[in-house]
Parts: structure tokens; C-alpha cells; sequence
């Protein structure tokens, strides 16, 4: 109890609600506009909370993505181009609603659903993160390897497209996790005598290198041209959101449970969320024929998943360090710069910290409400915004923000070069998540191998000695076989389809 | 530009095998720990095997499927995205060079009114006026509140008198 009413303390400060409100206006902004993604968002906020205590910088954070995958539904539903890929699924959906005239009902029942699922996933998080910690307490270098592990595989297979693929993209992320000095060991490795890569190379770089130039040089081509269409939303009323609302309200439920749980699996984030829980919406629905219409069922549950899985994201990355999506991803990095390392010690030392993390995602969902009409409002002056000149203003941002980390022109040199690199890597189908997972798992993966093999004295069955570490073994083992399975038999089929139409997005 | 499996693949492997290749060069520096077989090598030769081993396999995918080297199928057309690219990659270039000389203000200025010109197309003038706001704002956010060490360059004078 004491924890908890330390935890509002540290919350309801002018200086922490600020930065809510200021973070889910920019959240806001760049999820509203086609091409600047929620992760995107995330990178450029990192140079800017570096500044800031720890809770203000994962507030910060929080609320800018929840914001972010919101505000995608806008132009979305207004000009058939989802703001965010998680909103992609459900596009076509609420644009044909709006050409029905319900535009307004479509943007309600997106924002309404977005903070109820919001709130679930927070529920769920709130309720399981805790006793999932205690549990963990007893883990090993054994469990933490092998947990590890599991995520970076599961990255790989639920990136969906190409395991083979996916793989290599993992790799990749390792063999740049390994530059610098080896954590263990103390030996310098690959910095070709290069000083500036003694630390290794930093994460902050390689994140706005990766999600915002990757994307500035996808969308810049095309600025100033098209889609500025300025097509203000009429004077709609938002009539029968609630009572549309309440009638899907078993699909709210469901949307909201499963996108937390799949939120929770590593490297799944807010776009397949929704994806599978329009999916399973559909196929539960007694009248399936109307989706694709303008039917507002789909809406309901994949708009309610996607902010679902946004909490969920964090039960692994808080528990176990161990990130659920890019986001939370960012997140470890940015707690592990303030010197808080993400584990279950982190619910016994830092208890007050981790309920006042809880009020933050309560709080930010709830602002969705309010920002969310607001936003809807003023979508059309939110979408003219010249696109010509929004794209040279990251730009400068970016080398401003990569430069800030660590005050080196070096880094900004490591920006340009992953931004190429994963243009590359993105124009030929290889998934860019299981590379920055990589690059965040890579040296726990190692760090741990090598604490238990110094533990064990070079013996490798001490990996599998342990019950939890057996299982979590097995596990590993299955997922493998699942993606050597998956590259060996693989049709073109649906999932793959699926999740190039959102990588395009 | 989409290449063919064949030619991703062998990048990859050719990365594995530099590591490898970097591997054997570094090797005297990367022992073993101390009575172990394991140590800061044996993490590089896992990645390096497998990044060999992944980019053999689409080697063999891209060779089997005869897909062709190399074919523009971004829904941006090639010139565009050339001279996007050409243009983000002179603008760090000539950041990274210049800002020590100049200073930030004058070179995010100068940067920004050509992009803005560039990008936005409405004359010079609206451009070079959004680049001194634009210049502004992100040095007061970085430089005066965040206080990273931005270079006032040549306008040391006029912004610490």
C-alpha cells in the first residue's frame, strides 16, 4: 500500500504530467501522419529523454506510442492510408464506413476501443507482471540464456515472411551487438582500432538509424506530391459509438486479452495484434459476410488489440528484460542508460517505480479519450501539414538526436549506415525487428552463456540440469524445428501475404 | 531495389565470412577464458558459421528459382529514390565536415532552406524563412534546454556575447 501511495506521488507531478501530455501530442502528430510509424516516433523521443529522470522518460515514451498507434486509425479511415501499420488491417474497414458517412462513429469506436483495450492490457500487466517476477526471482544464467534465446527465435518466427530471412536479420544484429569490448572476457573485438567502437556500437544510432531514416528515405521520394488531399472530415457527431461499443463489447474483450497476450510474445507487437485479432473476430463473428464492407466489428476488436498489446509488450521486457516488441526494446535500452536493469529484481528493489510505470500506462490511455476526439477534430488541418517540409525537419533531428547520445559525430556516421542498410534489408524483405532484438538480446544471450559455462566449468549439460531451464530448452528446441518447419514447407500463404501488406504500410 | 536471394544471400555470407576472416586475424587477442574452451571467440564463430551456413541456403533459393539479379520494385520510381538518397547522404556528409568549421546554425540553415526548396517547391524565400525558424527551434530544444554541445561555429560572438 505504501508503494502504491508512493508510487501516485511520483506520478502526479506538474513536471511528469507535462511531459504525458507533450509526449501524446507528438505521439499524436506522427502517428497521424502516413509514414512516420509509432517506433519511429519512439527513436526520435529517446535523444530527449536521455535528459529526463527514469519514470519521466518511460512515461514519455509510453504515452507517445499509445497515442501514435491511435492516431494511425485517422488517416486511415479519412484517405485509405493508415497512419501506422498497426492500423493497416482495419483501413479499408473505416474508410468505407466514413464513405457511408459514419466516419465519425469509425474514429469513435477507434479511439473508445483503443483505450478500453488499453486498459485491459494494463490490467493484465498490473495483475500477472508481479507474479510472474517472483518466479522469475530464482532464475539463473541457464533461464535468462535460454529465455534469451526463445525470444530471439520467436522474433524470427512470428516476423512472418521468410524465416531464412528473419534469420539472417537476427545474425546481422549479433555480429553488430559484438563490436566493442566483450562484457565477460574484457577483450575488444572488430573495432578494427577504431577508438570510438571500444563501448561499442550505441543503441541510440543504430535505432534512429534503422526507423527513422529507413523510413525518411522510403517517404521522403514522394513529399510534396499526392496525398495532400485536404479532405476535412464533416461535421459528424460521434451518435452511437457508445451503443456500438457496448454491443461488441464480448470482441472489446476478447481483442483486449489477446492483443496483450500476443503483445507479450517477443518480437509480435501492435500490428500483428491487430491482424490476428481481426482475423479471429471475423471467423467468430455470426454475420462474417459484412467485414470488408464497412462493418464495425473488426474495428472494435483489432482497434482494442492493438493498444492491448502495447501494455503487453512490457510484461516480458520488465519481468525478464527480455523485450516484446521494437518499443520495449527502446525501452530497456533507454532503463539500462539510467542504470536500472529490467529483471524481477526490479519489482522488489524499485516496487514504488514499477506501480508509478502502471498509473503512467493507466494515464496515458485514458488521455487517448480526449487527445483522440481532439485529434478526429482537427484531422484535416493534422493531414495538410506539408509533408515537404516535415521530412527535412526529421532529417535534421535525427543527426541532431544521434550526435546527443554520446556528443560524437561518429555516431552519426553509424546512423547513416544502418538507415542504408536497412533500406536495403527492407526493400528486399527482410524484417528489421529481429535485428534490433537481436542487437538489444545479443550480449545477455552471451553474457549468460558464458557466467554458466564458467559456473559449470566448460560443462554444456549444466544448460539442462535445472527443471525450468529443461523446459525452457524444449521450448527453444520447438520453435526451431517451427522455423526450420516453416523455410523447409513453405507455401506463399496468408500470414506471409498478411505481413508484407503491413510492412508496406 | 529487390535483388535476387542469390545476391542477399552471398552479402550475408560474405559477412560471415569476414567475421570469420577477422576471427583468425584477432585470434591470438581472442583466447579462450582461462582452462576453458569458450570465450569472446566463440560467440563470433557461431554468428559467423551461421551467417555462412543462412546465406549458403538463399544462395542455393535465389540460383534454384532463377530470379533475376537485380529489378526496381519499390512502388517509388528509381530516380526519385536515387536522388532522395544521393541528397540524405550529402546532407550527414557535409553536417559531419562542416559543422565543426561553420557551426551548427549556419549549416542546419543552409541545409534546410536547400531541402525545404527541394522538397517543398515554393520558392527560395519561404524556404530560407522555415529554415531559420526551423534552425531556431531545434537549437533552443538541444542546445539551450537539453544542453547538448551543438558548435555556435562561426556565430560564437552573436549567441554567447
Amino acid at each position: 500500500m505504501t508503494e502504491l501511495l508512493q508510487a501516485t506521488a511520483m506520478v502526479f507531478q506538474w513536471e511528469v504530467i507535462l511531459v504525458i501530455v507533450a509526449a501524446s501530442l507528438f505521439g499524436l502528430f506522427m502517428g497521424a501522419i502516413p509514414g512516420l510509424t509509432a517506433t519511429m516516433a519512439t527513436a526520435l523521443l529517446v535523444p530527449v529523454t536521455f535528459f529526463m529522470d527514469p519514470l519521466p522518460a518511460i512515461a514519455a515514451i509510453v504515452s507517445a506510442t499509445a497515442m501514435a498507434i491511435v492516431a494511425g486509425d485517422i488517416p486511415g479511415a479519412l484517405l485509405r492510408m493508415p497512419g501506422t501499420p498497426a492500423s493497416a488491417v482495419y483501413a479499408d474497414e473505416a474508410f468505407l464506413m466514413g464513405k457511408r458517412g459514419q466516419l465519425g462513429l469509425a474514429l469513435g469506436i477507434n479511439v473508445t476501443c483503443s483505450m478500453l483495450g488499453g486498459v485491459i492490457g494494463v490490467a493484465v500487466l498490473a495483475l500477472f507482471a508481479p507474479r510472474i517476477a517472483e518466479f522469475a526471482l530464482e532464475f539463473t544464467s541457464d533461464e535468462y540464456f535460454w529465455l534469451a534465446l526463445l525470444g530471439l527465435s520467436c522474433a524470427i518466427l512470428v516476423a512472418g515472411g521468410d524465416p531464412l530471412k528473419g534469420a539472417i536479420s537476427m545474425l546481422i544484429g549479433l555480429a553488430i551487438a559484438m563490436v566493442g569490448m566483450d562484457s565477460v572476457s574484457g577483450q575488444v573485438r572488430f573495432t578494427l582500432g577504431n577508438y570510438n567502437l571500444l563501448a561499442g556500437i550505441s543503441l541510440l544510432p543504430v535505432l534512429i538509424g534503422l526507423f527513422a531514416i529507413t523510413e525518411l528515405l522510403r517517404s521522403l521520394p514522394t513529399a510534396g506530391r499526392g496525398a495532400s488531399r485536404k479532405e476535412t472530415p464533416r461535421r459528424e457527431g460521434f451518435g452511437g459509438v457508445a451503443g456500438t461499443t457496448w454491443r461488441y463489447k464480448g470482441g472489446v474483450a476478447r481483442g483486449g486479452l489477446l492483443g496483450t497476450m500476443i503483445g507479450a510474445l517477443p518480437g509480435a507487437g501492435a500490428d500483428i495484434a491487430s491482424w490476428i485479432s481481426y482475423a479471429i473476430s471475423r471467423k467468430l463473428s455470426r454475420e462474417p459476410q459484412k467485414y470488408g464492407t464497412g462493418h464495425p466489428e473488426g474495428l472494435v476488436s483489432a482497434s482494442a488489440a492493438n493498444n492491448a498489446a502495447l501494455s503487453g509488450a512490457y510484461i516480458p521486457a520488465l519481468v525478464f528484460g527480455i523485450p516484446g516488441d521494437t518499443v520495449t526494446a527502446i525501452i530497456i535500452g533507454v532503463l539500462t542508460t539510467k542504470g536500472i536493469t529490467p529483471g524481477p529484481d526490479v519489482f522488489t528493489e524499485q516496487g514504488a517505480l514499477v506501480n508509478a510505470i502502471f498509473l503512467v500506462f493507466v494515464l496515458a490511455n485514458l488521455l487517448l479519450l480526449p487527445l483522440g476526439f481532439m485529434a478526429i477534430k482537427g484531422a484535416g488541418r493534422l493531414l495538410s501539414v506539408p509533408t515537404g517540409v516535415l521530412y527535412p525537419l526529421i532529417l535534421m533531428f535525427c543527426i541532431v538526436g544521434a550526435f546527443s547520445a554520446n556528443n560524437s559525430m561518429f555516431d552519426v556516421w553509424v546512423m547513416l549506415g544502418l538507415g542504408l542498410v536497412g533500406v536495403f534489408l527492407m526493400e528486399n524483405d527482410f524484417p528489421l525487428g529481429p535485428l534490433i532484438l537481436a542487437f538489444i538480446l545479443g550480449p545477455i544471450i552471451e553474457s549468460n552463456f558464458m557466467r554458466s559455462i564458467l559456473k559449470s566449468d566448460g560443462d554444456l549439460t549444466a544448460f539442462v540440469d535445472r527443471p525450468i531451464a529443461m523446459v525452457l530448452a524444449g521450448l527453444a528446441i520447438l520453435v526451431w524445428t517451427l522455423i526450420i518447419a516453416n523455410g523447409v514447407w513453405k507455401r506463399p500463404g496468408r500470414r506471409a501475404s498478411a505481413s508484407e501488406t503491413a510492412a508496406e504500410a | 531495389m529487390r535483388t535476387s536471394d542469390a545476391v542477399s544471400g552471398a552479402m550475408a555470407a560474405a559477412l560471415g565470412a569476414a567475421l570469420g576472416a577477422a576471427l583468425i586475424v584477432a585470434s591470438a587477442d581472442l583466447s579462450p577464458l582461462p582452462r576453458q574452451v569458450y570465450g569472446a571467440g566463440t560467440f563470433p564463430k557461431v554468428v559467423g558459421g551461421l551467417l555462412l551456413l543462412m546465406g549458403g541456403l538463399m544462395v542455393i533459393k535465389g540460383l534454384r528459382q532463377r530470379q533475376p539479379w537485380c529489378r526496381w520494385t519499390s512502388k517509388v520510381a528509381a530516380r526519385p529514390f536515387l536522388l532522395t538518397l544521393a541528397a540524405v547522404v550529402a546532407s550527414v556528409v557535409a553536417y559531419v565536415w562542416l559543422t565543426p568549421v561553420l557551426g551548427f546554425p549556419i549549416v542546419a540553415f543552409v541545409l534546410l532552406s536547400l531541402l525545404f526548396r527541394a522538397y517543398h517547391r515554393r520558392g527560395w524565400a519561404r524556404a530560407m524563412l522555415t529554415a531559420v525558424l526551423a534552425t531556431a527551434v531545434i537549437w533552443l530544444l538541444f542546445a539551450q534546454l537539453l544542453h547538448v554541445p551543438l558548435e555556435p561555429g562561426l556565430l560564437e560572438q552573436v549567441l554567447y556575447p
